[in-house]
């Protein structure tokens, strides 16, 4: 009974930490904005360039340093065996233009130099191209779809709930949800490729599930009291929130190994997820604990 | 499934619907026979022009013998041709396949490249797979989505007069109007690729400064291909040790080309010279502004509507072998510009990704094992908090079998599984796991309501969940031009799959349980 005192007095002021984080989000974006007049660091999927894979073992720091000499902008990574942790392939990442036969050779030729054998397209390393004019335009793109996921997911929302509180409190848990994974990604400085911002498109479908079993709950029922509605709320939305947690960091883990892209992907996921509890279970429920307590 | 044999009749319809869905993506993934218990090689593509094509080797075919040894895999492909073909000499070779035979006698290893049979139907995609990819534009000019169609048709029939089969072109537009031109080869890596897609085969004969005729059918009646017509030389040797070749084929013009030509010869003046009378101005042809022929006009031509030309060039290399092989790929160039037609703009490479297969099969492996560790950590969770071994089993099973439903329309489709549909697919597993644990959850509320009532609660919420996430998904199917389309596509079927098959079946199972 005691802790129920404890909350049913404090609940208001529970919101203060995402505010003071939004806030805190805001001003840091806007801080970064004006420094990189962007919102990411963006990787060569999204600002153009060339990604090299050779297949063998190679050091990737003496390969770092040599190429770094030679060519702008030079990011190295390797794929490695699970199990035996032994070296597969590595990538190499390079700021390019364009990819005319031209441009691919000069890279192509620099990585030869280096590595003193010929590498044979398609067969003993791969090489992958975005032309820089093409890679701003799908940030742009890709930045429209986010947007537009989100306003459609806000009349989604107001369809089911019907109501503006209701359904703004979603609505602003899910993007507090959105811009604090954006900060921390910032934060670690991590560049963000293209299926990252797929990620935050993920983002926004997980964490409008907990927040409509919410709503829901507290909504549209009437048994039990409130906070009653809201304990089993929060027993679902957490076992929910939690099983893809532990689900995401575990495959994490085993990605880790081969996959940049899918490394990027389960980050920013467990990242946002591990918000998405914050936002749910103080942004959203104050509020609409708040809306419901003034309804009476 | 989960209750055991003597209650399968009291299974309800929404249980069976997902036991037959069930068996149809399976079977849309393993055929029928299964075809990974099949023994061969299957041929991917065939030179055109090839022996092998010619003995009637396609696309397609599955390789099940050679000289009457059974070929089971690609290594023993490999065997029976090794060795060979050490000589020069011609060599009998017998190539079973399935359905037919084929006789080849041929000093090289047929022109053909083939792979193990596919153990499944699924196919992956180019990351995966294996390949080439190209998105082409053209240089300082945004084309109409007509004028890419057009692009795309010249791509094709370039392709097939090059002999280029199992390449795919396709025109793409992304979410701002742009169009682009996708050209995908699977599989093996073509390096000719790269080289035919961004050359614009821009082809003119002029004389002095007019054009007489350009490439393509309006000016073009004809191109010689074979026989008489069109041939290379006996490559010969140059002082310096290299070789020389010359190939030669005639074409026909159009009438209106061939008056063209009559109009702007009939001014010209008469040289005579030592080997002959000729105009005072040459026929030149250029190619992508090149001057690949220099031709000289008889003074009989002067004025005259004349349709057949003999056009000429040379090649050359190290070796006579090499010398001959040059001239026939420039002449085999220059037919499929003359016949194709050239493109009034330049192309642009905009993204080229040329993909080894080598990691692919690994990643696989490894995704799989990613997979089931997940699902492991799952049922853990569940277990733990629910601890009903056929509650946790109920779900996990409906979970495993919306991934082989995803695999199963995705094969029936033949949508290509790429990086970003797998994620597609790990993410649907996550939001299909919890929605199932909100179903048990509104079961196991502890209200006077039947279970029939409190699955509705609960499918009120799925069905919130499951809009919000159909319209965030639309803008990708378009944006960037559908690179990560394949994100949207699988995630997509999932949950639909999810909310019309496998939910409704988990209820039941869930209300089996509670009751």
């Amino acid at each position: 009974m005691e802790q129920k005192n404890w909350y049913d007095k404090n609940y208001k002021w529970l919101l203060l930490i995402p505010i003071i984080l939004v806030l805190f989000s805001l001003i840091y974006m806007g801080i970064f904005y004006s420094k990189n007049q962007d919102f990411i660091y963006k990787d060569i999927s999204l600002t153009g360039g060339t990604s090299v894979t050779i297949f063998g073992k190679i050091n990737i720091l003496d390969l770092e340093q040599a190429l770094s000499e030679k060519l702008e902008e030079v990011n190295t990574r390797e794929i490695y065996d699970l199990i035996t942790r032994e070296q597969k392939a590595v990538i190499i990442e390079i700021k390019t233009e364009g990819c005319n036969e031209l441009e691919v050779k000069q890279t192509k030729t620099i990585l030869e130099d280096y590595l003193g054998y010929e590498l044979v397209e398609g067969d003993n390393a791969s090489f992958e191209c975005t032309g820089s004019s093409l890679s701003e335009s799908f940030y742009k793109q890709l930045l429209i779809a986010i947007l537009f996921a989100f306003f459609f997911m806000a009349i989604v929302v107001f369809i089911i709930f019907r109501t503006f509180v209701p359904s703004t409190a979603v609505i602003i848990s899910a993007f507090a949800d959105i811009l604090m994974t954006l900060v921390i990604v910032n934060i670690f400085g991590m560049k963000m490729s293209s299926a990252g911002i797929v990620a935050f498109l993920m983002l926004i479908g997980y964490s409008v599930d907990t927040d409509i079993l919410l709503t829901t709950r507290i909504l549209k029922r009437q048994e039990g009291l409130l906070n009653e509605r809201i304990v089993g709320a929060f027993k679902t939305g957490i076992t929910m929130t939690l099983t893809s947690l532990l689900a995401i960091v575990i495959a994490l883990f085993v990605v880790k190994s081969f996959s940049p892209v899918l490394t990027q992907i389960f980050t920013i996921l467990s990242i946002g997820l591990g918000f998405d509890i914050l936002n749910t279970w103080i942004t959203n429920t104050s509020i609409l604990k708040w809306y419901m307590e003034k309804k009476k | 499934m989960v209750y055991g044999e003597e209650e399968m009749k009291k299974l309800t319809w929404k249980i069976w619907l997902l036991i037959i869905i069930l068996a149809f993506s399976l079977l849309s993934i393993f055929s029928l026979p299964p075809t990974f218990l099949e023994k061969g090689v299957l041929i991917t593509s065939v030179e055109t022009n090839s022996t092998a094509f010619e003995q009637g080797l396609r696309q397609g075919q599955i390789i099940t013998n050679i000289d009457n040894t059974p070929i089971e895999n690609l290594e023993g492909f490999s065997n029976a041709l090794k060795e060979k073909f050490n000589s020069n000499e011609n060599i009998k070779l017998i190539i079973q396949t399935r359905n037919s035979e084929a006789i080849l006698f041929s000093n090289h290893v047929p022109n053909i490249t083939v792979v193990e049979i596919p153990k499944t139907n699924i196919k992956t995609g180019l990351d995966l797979a294996g390949g080439s990819r190209a998105m082409v534009q053209a240089e300082d000019k945004k084309l109409s989505s007509v004028e890419m169609d057009d692009l795309v048709d010249i791509t094709r029939n370039r392709f097939d007069e090059f002999g280029l089969s199992d390449i795919n072109v396709l025109r793409v537009s992304d979410l701002t109007g742009n169009h682009f031109m996708l050209v995908e080869v699977a599989g093996a890596t073509r390096t000719d690729l790269k080289v035919l897609i961004s050359e614009q085969g821009k082809f003119e004969a002029k004389i002095g400064n007019e054009t007489v005729f350009i490439g393509g059918e309006r000016d073009i009646a004809s191109v010689a291909r074979s026989g008489q017509d069109s041939y290379v030389g006996k490559p010969s040797q140059l002082q310096d040790g290299t070789y020389t070749a010359t190939f030669r084929f005639t074409i026909f013009l159009s009438e209106e080309a061939a008056k063209r030509h009559a109009e702007i010869t009939k001014d010209l003046e008469v040289n005579v010279t030592a080997q002959g009378s000729y105009l005072s101005e040459n026929l030149d042809l250029f190619l992508d502004d090149n001057l690949v022929d220099t031709l000289l006009i008889g003074e009989g031509l002067k004025g005259r509507i004349t349709t057949q030309i003999s056009i000429s060039g040379p090649g050359s290399g190290t070796t006579s072998n090499e010398a001959y092989e040059d001239a026939s790929n420039s002449m085999h160039k220059l037919q499929t510009v003359l016949i194709t037609g050239s493109l009034p703009y330049k192309l642009e490479i905009v993204k080229l990704d040329t993909i080894s297969p080598v990691l692919g099969k690994e990643f696989i492996k490894s995704i799989f094992l990613a997979g089931l560790a997940a699902l492991l950590m799952v049922a853990i969770i569940i277990f733990a908090r629910y601890k009903k071994f056929k509650s946790s089993m109920a779900l996990l099973i409906t979970s495993v079998s919306e991934i082989i439903i995803i695999l199963g329309i995705a094969s029936f489709i033949k949508w290509n599984l790429d990086l970003p549909s797998i994620a597609g697919i790990i993410a649907t597993i996550g939001t299909g796991i919890d929605q199932q644990i909100i179903i048990l959850d509104e079961a196991r509320q502890n209200i006077s309501l039947s279970i029939k009532q409190k699955l509705k609660r609960a499918f009120t919420i799925i069905l919130g969940a499951y809009f919000t996430a159909v319209v965030a998904l639309i803008p990708l199917l378009w944006a960037g031009a559908g690179l990560l389309k394949g994100f949207a596509v699988t995630t997509l079927i999932g949950i639909t799959a999810g909310v019309l098959i496998t939910r409704p079946a988990f209820a039941d199972m869930v209300k089996r349980i509670e009751e």
